[in-house]
């Protein structure tokens, strides 16, 4: 059966416990995402949200406590499922010793690219990158963007289905934070997914379509970026929302914030909030009011977050 | 999917013997970056040169050749020199040598989980074992490497100075690699606990140390008074692995070609050394990075 989702999780959580006492700390919590094919997604959320947990739980470097996490319909915790994505991992440290054809071939051959294909791949990887005239150089001599950039080649060298980047554009200055877009944009219609997670708001707004918040560990918002901060939009505020309801809206695109007891559902268009209406309403749901809304994802994150502290 | 997609994952899943490979070969690059390699080989090669240069001193020289134009009982002292010789390398390369390399090996597991690099490992699509394992073989084989080096240049010394090619010297090799091989899984299960290269060293180094002092069991059988202390030496040396027990059966060996049980120091300290490596990657896979 052909997948759906490149990503999705089903009541994901991560519990960590205090090394003496032993008390429960959870990272992650509950987090059911699906992220469709082909589409570009930003991770959003405050500094220690559970991004970065919630994504090495994706590639299994973290186990998850409860729940499950799938890409392209097979359970993360399997090997075959992390071979069609390519990752670049936040404060990466790649091997010293190595220079940026041999890090890009190692981490090719792990990632089970013949040795043919490699050759072939790592000189055509460095040149998309710009760092064709460094390939000989030893990687301890390359300044921050420039790995970033080399990082970058090593997720995309085996040609993934997904690729999942942290905090892509973090200490890399203006001009670098361009070229990494740039080579990001070139992928637009290559049918590659693109999982961000950052904290840089302006970024994901401008490269993604769809986006979803994590704070405290929980999943607080998701949906199109479009919906989101729809410019002339709506926003229905819903008191009682079915489960079946909940899940329609969301395949639908749309933006759902819960405020207190309340849900918030984002419309970008009168004719989508006309179709959530009728959603809520043959569903069961309930609606207290709804009106025009206008929102940058910076409003949006500030409103998400701080109806969690509410909370 | 495009067909060119469907090469490319067929492709991807031929070369899982690349994977191994690419592990293998990384610790070799690592070790080279890190001067470990260098270090080896080069005490290695200064043993080698101090050799030569102690069969070139007149006083040796001359009594090997003495040794050598004299009569048939002169010529069982050549044979007898040599194998003293042969016996007293092969004791000084066993636990110097082990020493040494388990010394060099010790950083190479912990450096493997540093943040930011077992994360992008981890998400390669390998099991978490295999990760340990080609670093774990990468170990051994450039000890191994280190031994042929030097067991084989020195018994082509020996035997191009007085003409006597003992084979049994070349045992050596294999018996130094396999002590190394358990105990380097000590440090791979120490480091996977740990991350510790120095708490690795310190373990192994005082395991080597303990498995010579209950390879004393007859003596302690007489000297321990209770019947439970002495069971516990007992269960405790069968645990340990046979560090001196196989010393002593290579020097036995090597000097006077007995017919010693190997096979029982073999087997219990390949036993111990398959646990501790087991322990290790259950552990290495239940752990979160």
């Amino acid at each position: 059966m052909t997948p759906e989702y490149a990503i999705e999780t089903v009541q994901l959580g991560k519990v960590y416990y205090s090394r003496f006492r032993g008390r429960k700390i959870p990272a992650v919590n509950d987090v059911t995402l699906r992220v469709p094919i082909g589409v570009k997604f930003g991770l959003l959320g405050p500094n220690g949200a559970g991004k970065t947990t919630f994504v090495k739980m994706l590639l299994s470097a973290v186990h998850p406590s409860s729940g499950t996490a799938s890409l392209f319909g097979r359970n993360s915790q399997d090997p075959e499922a992390r071979r069609p994505a390519g990752y670049l991992p936040e404060n990466h440290r790649f091997p010293t010793y190595l220079t940026g054809a041999g890090m890009l071939d190692f981490y090719s051959a792990l990632s089970g690219l013949p040795s043919g294909e490699r050759r072939r791949r790592v000189p055509e990887l460095l040149e998309l990158v710009g760092l064709r005239d460094w390939s000989d150089v030893r990687i301890k001599k390359y300044s921050k963007g420039m790995l970033q950039r080399l990082g970058l080649a090593q997720a995309l060298i085996h040609r993934p289905r997904l690729l999942i980047l942290d905090e892509p554009t973090d200490g890399v200055d203006p001009v670098g934070r361009r070229q990494i877009r740039d080579i990001l944009d070139g992928l637009t219609g290559s049918g590659v997914t693109v999982f961000i997670n950052s904290h840089l708001l302006g970024e994901v707004e401008a490269f993604c379509e769809y986006a979803a918040i994590l704070d405290k560990g929980r999943l607080v918002l998701e949906g199109k970026i479009s919906s989101l901060t729809a410019g002339g939009g709506y926003r229905i505020a819903v008191s009682y929302l079915p489960e079946q309801a909940l899940a329609a809206l969301r395949k639908a695109g749309a933006a759902i914030i819960p405020t207190g007891g309340a849900l918030q559902v984002q419309a970008a268009t009168c004719e989508q909030a006309n179709e959530f209406i009728d959603t809520i309403r043959n569903a069961g749901g309930l609606i207290e009011s709804m009106q025009a809304s206008s929102s940058s994802l910076e409003d949006v994150f500030i409103r998400a977050t701080q109806a969690g502290k509410a909370a | 999917m495009s067909s060119a997609q469907a090469n490319v994952d067929s492709g991807l899943r031929r070369s899982a013997a690349g994977v191994f490979g690419a592990l293998i070969a990384d610790t070799f690059q690592e070790a080279r970056a890190r001067w470990l390699f260098w270090g080896l080989f080069g005490l290695s090669t200064l043993l080698i040169l101090i050799f030569l240069f102690v069969l070139k001193i007149d006083l040796v020289a001359g009594a090997i050749s003495i040794m050598g134009i004299e009569g048939t009982t002169r010529a069982l002292d050549v044979r007898a020199f040599v194998l003293r010789s042969y016996s007293f390398i092969a004791i000084f390369l066993y636990i110097w040598g082990t020493l040494l390399a388990i010394f060099a090996s010790s950083g190479l597991i912990p450096s493997v989980l540093e943040p930011g690099r077992i994360a992008l490992l981890l998400s390669k699509p390998l099991n978490r074992p295999v990760l340990i394992l080609g670093r774990y073989l990468g170990n051994v084989l450039i000890v191994a490497l280190n031994h042929l080096y030097l067991v084989g240049a020195i018994w082509i010394i020996i035997g191009l100075k007085t003409h006597m090619w003992e084979p049994r010297f070349l045992l050596a090799i294999p018996a130094c690699l396999f002590m190394f091989g358990v105990l380097l899984c000590v440090v791979t299960f120490i480091g996977v606990v740990s991350e510790s290269a120095a708490l690795s060293v310190m373990i192994t180094a005082a395991l080597m140390v303990i498995s010579a002092i209950l390879a004393q069991r007859k003596l302690m059988m007489r000297a321990l008074s209770s019947e439970w202390t002495r069971d516990l030496w007992q269960a405790l040396y069968w645990i340990f692995p046979k560090f001196y027990d196989l010393a002593t059966v290579m020097m036995q060996t090597v000097l006077f070609n007995r017919d010693l049980d190997w096979a029982t120091p073999l087997w219990t300290s390949a036993a111990f050394g398959l646990v501790v490596l087991s322990g290790a990657l259950y552990i290495f896979s239940k752990r979160d990075f």
